[in-house]
């Protein structure tokens, strides 16, 4: 476990920094003028010439990476271009945000989509599960931001129950003050996330309750409710470990649509926008992050198969 | 909703007629805005929540770097410091007498020397605002030199000889040449605050106030200080700095998602005393979010975005009444004088940009793609400087839509016309009936468009355009491209520089730029301007537009702006307004002011 652990650490390294390079040279064959584009279309030639001095770009693009490895490895993201402050700072005050809104919807949503799941596997078409699929299809077809704009619609401009905006505070204990404010985002990722994670749950639990292992077990006068807890349920759940594995990068990501509509300041926002402005340092920034949660996450996902099923072995080399 | 207080040299105020009566202008009423007053019985206190959208401040200090473009940035620093020169009152493109530092102005000297006489007015600490305020600001400005956000070549502070301060209220401006004094006060003394150099001569936050400022190094110390404290977002509102103000009001609170609170500046010695308790600047990412929290109720004034006019007789049902934001600003597509492969050589003919302009159905785009809520375009200077717009415009402009014009135009100069194809040149030549130089025979009307992506007014409207030139054979090739990457791969094109690499352009459409108080022209059209993008040339714009800047001669700018509108240094296209939505018991929202998004909340009040 130990050498297959330093071993993935190692190749994560290395993922991390082909990323870095692969992003820095992408963004910066992007055509044009940084400088004019941030500046606009008044700059006057000694502002630009400023400009490139100030955040380095009058170096020539190795001295550059140079630079920013330097940087990256002493802490320091470097300075966004446009808000003209440190990108660790933006970071520090989204990241908290998108991984609260994230991951309480990703596990509430999992709490009732997983037993869902198992649920309509053994129920399987019946009335109850041809009920759930519909209204999980529903759900699933139906884009996040027609849903989103459907919830605000009725809750907060028809009957004024819920307020339209999440929590403006940038503190989770802040947020947590507001728990109506938080209602409606919950909402709308936890019901979104519940139509995907219950199809596959079903899915994968009625290929599970074909194994031949259960026979062994029933014969065994093992209870049915232990037998589907115990094995379906844990056996059922290794797809939705890759799933949520795979979804830890999204953090950087954030919920943008989410973002968009309830007025929530999070990551997606952030890196859309840097995006659209050039604002390099928050788009290497985000990039670099989002590398490393990937691998952050395909690792956790490895371990927890080894957790969930004891054939996994792990091994050094 | 828009940042409309830029960041360059924009805005100030006076009228043609003050300043061309006596070169001399002084405050005007003392009782409030001496425009359209707001009507009712004002009521003390009450929060009003404003919405921004997509951005804000990062920079509390009035003197930003050149490397800061965040044009939030003024909306958070004049309501604390005003400049010196108040641009707009209440709805009109004029000085504000009452909010203005100055109550008189005086220019002699073949108008190179400015006296300024201060207002009798006072520091929110209590210390008199004098003439060594100015001193101290002039010296921060010089020291930052071309590293200020302001600056601009040849302008304040560069065309200064001197400055003096003969006495606590009065101070002489010595210049390096003569002025427009119209030109010089409307655009660039109204982008001059004063600060406290009683607070803030210092170059640490433990060190003592001095007069550090009077040397070059001591100047720039101090700068240095001050931006650095300027930027740190945590301590905007606790910073004992940013509490000496002189506007009328007073940074309450400021949040790190942007969202900041204004209180009342108890202290301030202008006329227009604000009534409201709280003025909250409340921050949204996206224009969704923004109209969610404004249909909901939410927030006392706030954005209707384009696509959602329809919806504003739901927000009249629920109490809101509607306010048009006009901006003062010019719109259109720059053509590229210097497009390879020939292009250049066709938009260089007057007549065909002409044809092009006489193709654009203006009043149609103005009543159907902007719901009648835009300026018509119809030359270079918008019509809310109803002091300044000539009949010529007021009447329509010299090219209203008239596409058998547009057609006649074209065969006259030797053109075969395929309406609906592509038109090509028959006649190449220089004489009379031909082409014009540079174009060959079987040259083609044929152009690209490039234009920013992201709003679909702008994309219905660019259809429209690429539909009328049609009628003329005049073929439009659309490209759309967010505005940072349009910015930064369109360069500016000129005699002296036009590189391949970003030169490949034809025809850009920005949006709009926005004006001064007194839209010269200077920077758009003129040579070197630094709006030219496409290296429009012309002698005779350059020498009416010196005259604006240069000449004290009050016919020269009709002259000017009838040139600019006759020649087409850009095609001119109509300027949408922005409409807010207020709710209804607050007043004073309207007329709004064009060159104050937040429209000057000091004289709103909420009645019963």
């Amino acid at each position: 476990m130990t050498a297959y652990l330093i071993r993935r650490i190692g190749q994560a390294v290395g993922v991390v920094i082909g990323v870095m390079i692969l992003t820095f040279i992408l963004i910066h064959m992007e055509p044009g003028s940084v400088a004019r584009s941030i500046l606009g279309i008044r700059a006057t030639a000694s502002r630009v010439a400023i400009f490139n001095a100030t955040y380095g770009l009058d170096q020539p693009l190795y001295k550059q990476f140079w630079n920013y490895t330097d940087q990256v490895f002493h802490g320091n993201l470097g300075t966004s271009y446009y808000q003209q402050q440190p990108v660790s700072t933006l970071f520090a005050q989204r990241l908290p945000r998108d991984i609260f809104l994230l991951g309480t919807s990703t596990v509430i949503a999992l709490v009732i989509s997983v037993p869902m799941g198992v649920y309509q596997a053994v129920r399987r078409n019946g009335i109850a599960d041809n009920l759930l699929t519909s209204t999980t299809f529903t759900l699933y077809t139906m884009p996040t931001f027609f849903f989103a704009m459907l919830l605000v619609s009725l809750f907060a401009v028809q009957l004024h129950w819920l307020p339209p905006e999440a929590p403006q505070t940038t503190s989770v204990a802040g947020m947590l003050a507001d728990p109506k404010a938080l209602l409606l985002p919950e909402l709308t990722l936890v019901l979104t996330q519940i139509a995907g994670f219950s199809r596959y749950m079903r899915s994968s639990a009625i290929d599970t309750l074909a194994q031949e292992y259960l026979k062994v077990c029933r014969a065994k006068g093992l209870g049915e409710r232990l037998v589907l807890w115990r094995h379906v349920l844990r056996n059922s759940f290794l797809p939705i470990v890759t799933i949520v594995g795979l979804s830890v990068p999204g953090l950087v990501g954030g919920a943008i649509i989410v973002e968009d509509i309830f007025n929530y300041q999070g990551m997606g926002l952030l890196f859309y926008q840097a995006a659209l402005q050039h604002d390099f340092p928050i788009l290497l920034g985000a990039t670099l992050l989002g590398g490393v949660l990937t691998v952050i996450g395909n690792l956790a996902a490895d371990i927890a198969y080894g957790i969930l099923d004891p054939r996994v072995r792990y091994v050094g080399k | 909703m828009r940042v409309i207080r830029t960041g360059a040299a924009v805005a100030a105020a006076l009228t043609l007629a003050v300043t061309a009566a006596a070169c001399t202008s002084s405050s005007g009423s003392s009782n409030g805005s001496s425009g359209t007053q707001a009507t009712g019985t004002p009521e003390s206190g009450g929060t009003v929540t404003m919405q921004w959208i997509g951005g804000y401040p990062n920079f509390i200090f009035p003197l930003m770097p050149a490397t800061n473009t965040d044009g939030y940035n003024e909306n958070l620093q004049e309501p604390m410091w005003p400049m010196l020169v108040y641009s707009g009152d209440r709805g009109q493109s004029i000085v504000n007498p009452d909010e203005s530092l100055y109550s008189a102005m005086s220019w002699t000297n073949n108008d190179q020397t400015i006296t300024i006489t201060l207002k009798p007015w006072k520091w929110s600490d209590g210390t008199p605002i004098t003439s060594r305020d100015f001193l101290f600001t002039y010296n921060l400005i010089e020291s930052m030199g071309q590293n200020w956000s302001g600056y601009l070549p040849g302008l304040f502070p560069g065309d200064v000889k001197s400055v003096q301060a003969p006495s606590a209220s009065t101070i002489v401006i010595n210049l390096t040449r003569s002025y427009n004094p119209v030109f010089y006060t409307d655009n660039v003394l109204s982008a001059i605050p004063l600060l406290p150099q009683h607070a803030w001569d210092k170059e640490s936050a433990a060190g003592p106030v001095g007069d550090y400022d009077e040397t070059a190094a001591g100047a720039k110390a101090v700068v240095n200080f001050l931006q650095k404290e300027g930027s740190d977002i945590a301590t905007f509102t606790t910073n004992p700095l940013w509490q000496v103000v002189d506007g009328p009001w007073k940074l309450a609170q400021f949040t790190s998602s942007g969202t900041y609170a204004f209180a009342p500046n108890k202290n301030y010695s202008g006329p227009d005393k604000p009534h409201i308790a709280e003025m909250i600047d409340a921050q949204y990412t996206t224009a969704d979010s923004a109209f969610n929290a404004l249909r909901a109720g939410d927030v006392t004034i706030g954005t209707v975005p384009d696509d959602d006019y329809n919806q504003i007789p739901y927000l009249k049902s629920a109490g809101y009444s509607i306010q048009v934001l006009q901006v003062a600003a010019v719109a259109g597509i720059y053509p590229n004088w210097y497009a390879p492969d020939g292009v250049g050589a066709l938009l260089q003919q007057l007549y065909v940009r002409q044809a092009m302009e006489d193709l654009i159905n203006r009043p149609q785009i103005v009543q159907q793609i902007y719901h009648g809520y835009a300026d018509p375009g119809n030359g270079p200077v918008s019509m809310n400087y109803t002091t300044l717009t000539t009949p010529l415009e007021k009447a329509g402009g010299p090219y209203p839509y008239n596409p058998g014009k547009a057609v006649a135009v074209l065969k006259a100069n030797g053109w075969q016309v395929n309406p609906g194809g592509v038109s090509t040149c028959v006649k190449p030549g220089t004489g009379s009936g031909e082409c014009g130089a540079g174009i060959a025979a079987g040259a083609k009307l044929a152009f690209t468009l490039e234009y920013s992506a992201g709003d679909p007014d702008v994309d219905e409207m660019e259809a429209a355009i690429q539909t009328w030139e049609e009628q003329a054979g005049i073929k439009l090739t659309l490209k759309s491209e967010p505005f940072n990457t349009l910015v930064g791969t369109v360069g500016v094109c000129n005699a002296q520089s036009h590189p391949a690499s970003s030169c490949g352009w034809q025809l850009v459409d920005f949006g709009y730029e926005p004006y001064g108080l007194y839209p010269a022209g200077s920077g758009d059209f003129n040579t070197d301007g630094l709006d030219n993008q496409g290296g429009y040339s012309n002698p005779e714009m350059d020498s009416l537009i010196n005259q604006t800047e240069y000449s004290g001669n009050p016919a020269a700018f009709a002259t000017y702006e009838n040139f600019a509108a006759d020649q087409l240094p850009q095609l001119y296209l109509p300027d949408p307004d922005y409409i807010n939505a207020y709710k209804s018991d607050l007043v004073g929202v309207q007329p709004s002011n064009p060159f104050s998004a937040d429209n000057d909340p000091e004289v709103w009040y909420f009645t019963k």
